[in-house]
């Protein structure tokens, strides 16, 4: 697979402060790619100079192989966005703001009508075609700016906190649209969320915090290499299980008749189980999530604004 | 240029939707050629065609005013966030700019021959070729103040700003052009400032042609405060029509400049409702 983002030691500075502060990361082509941070981390600062809004202080970053500030027109015609804020024409319909960016993006007059077509069916917006778009739901606003941010065909979409502020089915219809999106169309999203759940289907997670990039991988590396597994469990012989976890060397915590066990592989927990098989009242096994992942990179809790 | 066209269409049919805006640009020069052609009666006696006078001062004050207040699409589009969508498009600053000014200059030209039409109710005589005379000054006029209105607005970039800038500009600039007060009844004093307002000579222009005064005698048009005589010096119709257009260009120049190197990023956008 090809590198469809490339990001080397990019840094932004604002007077003596420093947004961004040297960072290095490469996307490849089709991949859903997570941009996570705690809040004022670099991430907007991140996304908008690499949407052509902001100009960089130093390092190179390119989209397709165009330099992001040296060819912008070039750049802009392979990305698409989906801002936090929205940014549609409330007083156009759904099938004006589209037709609007068709004519911005130079989209051939006669590919528009098909391509409006797909990106609203993708979206199940069909019907609302002749909407206004000040009438519509904010879940509703969200789903036109990714069809949208889709009509010119776009290599990247760029979609900042996708989901924030959408009810739980909203936001599971959002993400049904992107991986739909990805597989049929083979495009790369490149987002940012608050949403760790979000972030654990993605290909690769890049975590920014204080303008410098702590970790970037895949999410179960990420999770083997910050977080362990735990297995709780409640036994009818504490005495017996306590002497096999000391004998065993196994690093554990004891609370009365439970014991937190912190084990290397979700398989360990299975030896376990069966040498007390006759004598467990419940047991649980807590994988790390990514959640522990950014807590324990970043020593913050991701929280939405 | 089918970015330029893009941006002129949207415009368009934001202002026409707008009911409100629309029911406006109608009602308040028909307002101002009530209250004016009643406290001007007396003063106006002296006129040839008062009437149709005071018509074409506020046809022409409606053009500037609309140009001037059309331009702030561009205020209204940044507090929508809809300018971040232009801004990321593939399309340059200048286009965006000249599709801003082109609107606003067609939409105030349309507004302008809205009230035209209703003064041909009224009296106004007018046959085609003065017509076409009339729309092509008030094209000149649209994109004249509409390029000093995206340059104030870029200037600002925010609504309240803009507000009290335009303010300043719009009031004193049209009450000493002579559109609404005939210039030949003003204090002495304030001749000095009605020389040095550019609206004046697009008043006179619009007026000569809109009156059909071409056959009429320069020392006539300076009586009714069409042509100019400062210490001598004669500023003709013909050339007030130069004066605009050398202050139009001026300011085209360095609007569309202003705005390829106005720096938008920083703007607070109004947070996502939901």
């Amino acid at each position: 697979m090809q590198d469809i983002i490339e990001v080397e030691h990019f840094s932004k500075r604002y007077g003596d402060f420093k947004a961004v502060d040297d960072i290095s990361f490469i996307v490849k082509e089709g991949e859903i790619f997570a941009f996570l941070g705690p809040n004022g981390a670099g991430k907007s600062t991140t996304i908008n100079t690499l949407c052509t809004i902001l100009d960089k202080t130093s390092g190179e970053m390119r989209i397709n192989g165009h330099d992001v500030s040296a060819q912008k027109d070039k750049v802009r015609k392979d990305i698409g966005i989906v801002f936090q804020e929205s940014t549609l024409d409330e007083k156009l319909t759904v099938e004006e703001n589209l037709r609007l960016h068709c004519s911005f993006y130079q989209v051939p007059k006669s590919e528009a009508e098909e391509r409006i077509r797909f990106a609203l069916a993708l979206v199940e917006l069909t019907d609302w075609r002749k909407a206004t778009v000040g009438g519509l739901s904010g879940g509703m606003k969200r789903r036109v700016e990714i069809a949208r941010g889709l009509v010119h065909f776009p290599k990247v979409l760029f979609l900042d906190e996708p989901t924030t502020g959408l009810d739980p089915q909203t936001r599971a219809g959002v993400w049904a649209y992107i991986r739909k999106l990805q597989k049929e169309k083979n495009i790369t999203v490149f987002l940012t969320t608050h949403y760790m759940d979000e972030a654990e289907i993605c290909s690769h997670v890049a975590i920014i915090d204080r303008g410098k990039l702590i970790a970037f991988d895949t999410p179960e590396n990420l999770e083997k290499q910050y977080t362990s597994t735990t297995l709780t469990i409640r036994s009818r012989e504490p005495e017996r299980m306590e002497n096999y976890l000391r004998e065993g060397a196994l690093s554990y915590q004891a609370d009365g008749g439970r014991f937190l066990v912190n084990i290397g592989k979700t398989s360990q927990a299975l030896e376990l189980l069966s040498l007390f098989r006759n004598s467990i009242i419940d047991f649980e096994v807590k994988k790390g999530s990514l959640n522990d992942v950014f807590l324990s990179v970043t020593g913050k809790e991701i929280r939405a604004s | 240029m089918n970015a330029v066209g893009a941006i002129v269409k949207r415009n368009l049919l934001n202002f026409v939707r707008d009911k409100g805006q629309l029911l406006g640009t109608i009602l308040m020069p028909l307002f101002f050629l009530f209250i004016f052609s009643f406290l001007m009666k007396s003063a106006m006696s002296g006129f040839a065609q008062p009437m149709n006078y005071l018509i074409a001062g506020i046809i022409i004050m409606t053009v500037f005013q609309g140009s001037i207040s059309n331009s702030t699409a561009i205020l209204s589009d940044i507090a929508s966030g809809f300018m971040r969508e232009i801004l990321v498009a593939p399309i340059s600053r200048t286009q965006i700019s000249v599709g801003h000014i082109l609107s606003a200059s067609v939409i105030s030209v349309l507004q302008g021959l809205l009230l035209t039409l209703i003064s041909l109710l009224i009296g106004l005589r007018l046959d085609p070729i003065h017509l076409a005379e009339m729309i092509g000054v008030m094209a000149l006029a649209g994109v004249t103040f509409g390029s000093i209105g995206l340059f104030l607005a870029t200037v600002s970039r925010n609504s309240a700003s803009f507000q009290i800038i335009s303010a300043i500009v719009v009031m004193p600039f049209t009450f000493l052009s002579g559109a609404y007060i005939p210039t030949t009844i003003m204090p002495k004093f304030l001749m000095p400032l009605v020389y040095l307002n550019p609206l004046t000579y697009l008043t006179s222009i619009f007026r000569f042609i809109s009156l059909k005064m071409e056959h009429t005698p320069t020392a006539a048009l300076v009586q009714e405060g069409v042509a100019y005589n400062i210490h001598g010096f004669l500023i003709t119709p013909g050339l007030g029509l130069l004066i605009t257009l050398l202050i139009g260009l001026v300011f085209l120049f360095l609007c569309v400049r202003q705005f390829d190197k106005a720096d938008f990023s920083n703007v607070k956008v109004a947070a996502r409702r939901h």
